[in-house]
């Protein structure tokens, strides 16, 4: 399932070229509606990998759960630190679990 | 950024003059843990910093390699860091691997708070300065230097005026004006308030210094095309029109104007009617005259459009043989460290304030013209003088044109003087003189038959076919209709911005407020424009009368010289973008305050040093966290807040990590400690350079060790010092709010607040507030 875009939020990442989305996606699926507002153009093609959902400055993204996976209601949010990603858990019943994890190569030491 | 080669070793020595804060907390406890850190080479607390033992131990151990950068805990002036700085700067310490943590601001020392707790808080915050000072790289000011001229746009009384001041400093000037010569408005003026003496006279006296100067170029008919460059060094690419008559070879001696059959009418703006038919009598002039407004150059200009093609006839009676009517437009280029802009104002359109008839009947005209008619006035009996036509208005400008209640006294004074007999009406809503012009206002209102109506005319019609004109209002002081005839009317017209700026503000990329006159900080920095090396001067940035423009000329003047001055030192501290995490997604150049940035040779955004003020927005807003003011980076400020143990006061006590502006929220919180309000212990603070340079990834490290609640404090709208960037942070800050409610987590635990500078007990207010309403709101679930 392809990610949600909030367009009130997005902003098409203002002066670039490409949106920031758009840059990171490994399928190449994201791109810019004619209102400038990031969309998936494939979703069927969609492996939620989450790359734009962490990449989305104005967190104007969120995954959908595949159906597989959680029904309405689960949710799963990363929110990025400096060098840590702390990713929360919604399960279908808003149980909600959360998980902190430090990124590979960013430890300097 | 580069590895660090050399492991860093901390010097931490906390000053405890007197031993307060050895009776506040267990400083023992403190030294044991912070020994115990990372990178830590020595660790004293220090009785007196002073004494001649102790800087030369530091010393040693600093030539030895013992130590190569050191924290410094208590309180320290100014004028100590800096001699501190220098003492060690002998023993080849860079003055940029110091780093200063003052406990105290931030609540220690308090009475009334638990021992054990401010242990604790004291040693947490050293830990947080540590884990800055580590980092510290060892920088070096840059030199840049500077072209040492300056360019000045606009040759009317401000330009002329910053022009020869500038000369007088031996600095190269080009002087730049669209017009045939010098002198802008003011030249125009008959008569200047408040000493109603001749502008010519004191515009004379700064051209004469012109002429006798050989630093001043003064190009007429000239306007800019595009700038390029940055400050200290732009390069300006000029048009200049044809003039159609050699500079050099014409001595002005009018032999060409007495042979020019064409007469075309004076400046149209300046004529009494659009017609040319006015009550006064048109003037007129020729195709081929001197230089307007003022003759300087001293050349003649032919106004080619009104020229029968084949007509030679100048080019016959010039003795001189100046006469070219070949020339085509002509390009030059300057170089110019700085630049101001006086672009002046240009009158309102009297004919949009439709009610008084301007342009509809000839004896309507507006104050300018009446200059015109000051030296000799016609016969006239009755005459009107209408303030605030079309300033104060919602319709037209809403703001107070602020010189033409004092211009129109000044009118009605001098016309009493020619004409003693005439009755004169002033219709006003109410009459601003400020300071001295008082004096004026008095002068006037003891003159016989000078009547002050408060109240604007509802009509102004012609009366019959006599040629006057009827106008009606109401007193509003006696609430009686009042019903005129009048021979003439004068419109106090009001100051809009001159198509000058119209045409410049896009070039230079220069912000406008809402009025369309230049923008500028108008209490602190009147001169700057927000784009660094460009100032300022006159009623460019919004009415003002004479003597002011000449005032803001002279600011702009003085800031511009740090731009002309040889060789300039820039703080290293500026921007860096990570060159290996940087996707060039350009966000940081869109929110640039200052439009800084500029793609380098691999396109990645990097900032002109000259124009960068090092705030740090760029560094907030990059979505990757990898551009970093220099010294203060965000890995830094990660660390920093890595540093805060979130349960030091127990799971269910709330901890604040307050981000202060350090333009004013800082100063703020700093008064409130020493201003002995009690400072919760709850609360920790980080001094940031702008609000606008927090990253939400590092809100969002903080969040996911456990702190509580986030407060950025920034300045109130419109008041940041760096334009904009407590509404960037705000809009940030509500992202990530956005963020946490989707993560089922309360969005109020981030939170963005104004502080004034002396806003020391709201602050204190606001973080007690906060610390109840995050106890109501329970721990924050990442909390361990």
């Amino acid at each position: 399932m392809p990610p949600k875009v909030d367009k009130e939020k997005c902003d098409g990442c203002k002066a670039e070229k490409e949106s920031l989305c758009e840059q990171i996606c490994p399928g190449d699926l994201m791109t810019l509606s004619e209102d400038k507002k990031g969309y998936c153009r494939m979703p069927r093609d969609c492996w939620d990998c989450m790359s734009c959902i962490k990449a989305c400055p104005k967190g104007a993204l969120e995954t959908r759960i595949p159906y597989q996976l959680g029904y309405h209601v689960a949710r799963l949010i990363p929110m990025m630190g400096t060098n840590t990603i702390t990713w929360t858990c919604i399960d279908i019943n808003g149980k909600k679990e959360t998980f902190r994890f430090i990124n590979r190569g960013s430890a300097d030491e | 950024m580069e590895k660090i080669k050399v492991p860093s070793k901390v010097g931490i020595f906390i000053s405890d003059p007197g031993g307060r804060l050895g009776s506040a907390i267990a400083l023992d406890s403190v030294l044991q843990r912070l020994a115990k850190m990372k990178n830590v080479g020595r660790c004293e607390v220090i009785a007196d910093i002073w004494s001649d033992g102790f800087l030369h131990s530091v010393m040693e151990d600093v030539k030895a390699g013992n130590l190569n950068r050191i924290l410094w805990v208590g309180r320290f002036s100014p004028n100590q860091q800096k001699r501190l700085k220098s003492e060690l700067a002998s023993a080849e310490l860079n003055p940029y691997l110091h780093e200063w943590c003052d406990i105290e601001e931030q609540g220690i020392g308090q009475e009334g708070t638990d021992r054990d707790i401010q242990t604790q808080k004291a040693t947490m915050l050293i830990q947080m300065s540590l884990s800055r000072a580590r980092f510290l790289e060892a920088l070096e000011p840059i030199a840049m230097p500077a072209v040492e001229s300056v360019l000045i746009v606009g040759a009317g009384v401000a330009g002329l005026h910053a022009a020869t001041s500038l000369s007088k400093l031996n600095k190269k000037v080009y002087l730049i004006e669209k017009e045939s010569g010098i002198g802008g408005k003011v030249a125009q003026l008959h008569r200047l308030y408040p000493r109603v003496c001749d502008p010519r006279c004191g515009l004379e006296f700064e051209v004469k210094k012109l002429r006798e100067s050989d630093k001043v170029e003064v190009h007429t008919l000239s306007q800019i095309k595009s700038l390029e460059g940055s400050p200290r060094n732009f390069e300006v690419k000029i048009e200049k029109q044809p003039r159609y008559v050699n500079e050099e070879r014409c001595n002005a001696c009018g032999e060409c104007n007495k042979a020019c059959p064409i007469q075309i009418p004076i400046n149209e703006a300046f004529s009494p009617t659009a017609s040319g038919k006015g009550a006064v009598g048109i003037l007129s002039k020729k195709a081929i005259h001197p230089s307007e407004p003022m003759n300087f150059p001293a050349a003649y200009v032919i106004e080619r459009t009104y020229c029968p093609p084949e007509c030679r006839e100048c080019v016959k009676a010039c003795p001189t043989k100046a006469v070219e009517l070949e020339q085509t437009p002509s390009e030059i280029v300057v170089r110019a460290g700085a630049i101001i802009a006086t672009t002046g104002w240009d009158a309102y359109p009297l004919s949009k304030v439709e009610e008084y008839g301007y342009g509809l009947y000839p004896n309507v005209i507006s104050n300018l013209d009446a200059e015109r008619i000051l030296e000799n006035p016609p016969e006239l009996k009755e005459i009107g003088f209408i303030q605030c036509a079309g300033s104060r208005d919602e319709r037209h400008l809403s703001y107070c044109s602020s010189v033409c209640c004092s211009a129109s006294l000044k009118q009605a004074s001098y016309l009493k003087e020619k004409l003693p007999d005439a009755r004169i009406y002033i219709f006003y809503q109410d009459i601003r003189t400020p300071g001295f012009d008082e004096e004026l206002y008095q002068k006037v209102k003891a003159l016989d038959n000078v009547i002050f109506i408060r109240g604007l005319p509802s009509t102004v019609k012609p009366d019959g076919d006599t040629g006057r004109l009827k106008v009606r209002a109401e007193d509003t002081l006696s609430g009686k209709e009042v019903s005129l005839n009048l021979d003439l009317l004068v419109l106090a017209g009001g100051m809009a911005p001159s198509a000058g700026t119209n045409e410049l503000a896009p070039l230079l990329n220069l912000p406008r407020n809402n009025f369309g006159f230049f923008e500028s900080h108008l209490q602190c920095h009147p001169e700057e424009s927000q784009r660094a090396g460009i100032y300022i001067g006159g009623s460019a940035r919004g009415p003002m009368n004479v003597s002011q423009s000449i005032d803001s000329s002279h600011r702009a003047v003085v800031e511009s010289l740090q731009f002309v001055d040889g060789t300039f030192l820039v703080e290293p501290t500026y921007p860096v973008p990570d060159k290996t995490k940087c996707d060039k997604c350009k966000r940081c150049m869109e929110d640039c305050p200052f439009s800084a940035f500029y793609f380098d040779d691999q396109g990645f955004p990097t900032p002109d040093l000259a124009k960068c003020r090092q705030c740090g927005n760029c560094m907030g807003t990059c979505p990757l966290a990898t551009i970093s003011l220099r010294n203060f980076t965000i890995k830094q400020m990660a660390a920093q807040v890595q540093s805060i143990k979130a349960s030091f006061l127990g799971k269910e006590e709330p901890v604040v990590l307050a981000f202060l502006c350090g333009n004013d929220a800082y100063y703020a919180a700093r008064a409130a400690a020493d201003s002995g309000l009690t400072i919760p212990p709850n609360v920790f603070f980080i001094k940031v350079p702008c609000a606008g340079s927090i990253n939400n990834a590092v809100i969002a490290d903080a969040l996911s060790i456990g702190i509580d609640g986030v407060l950025v404090a920034g300045c109130k709208d419109g008041q940041c010092h760096y334009v904009k960037g407590n509404q960037l942070v705000k809009t940030r800050s509500g992202d990530i709010s956005d963020k946490l409610k989707k993560m089922m987590i309360e969005p109020e635990r981030v939170r963005f607040e104004s502080l004034e500078i002396r806003d020391s007990e709201k602050y204190v207010n606001l973080i007690n507030s906060y610390i109840q309403d995050l106890r109501a709101m329970g721990p924050n679930p990442f909390k361990e």
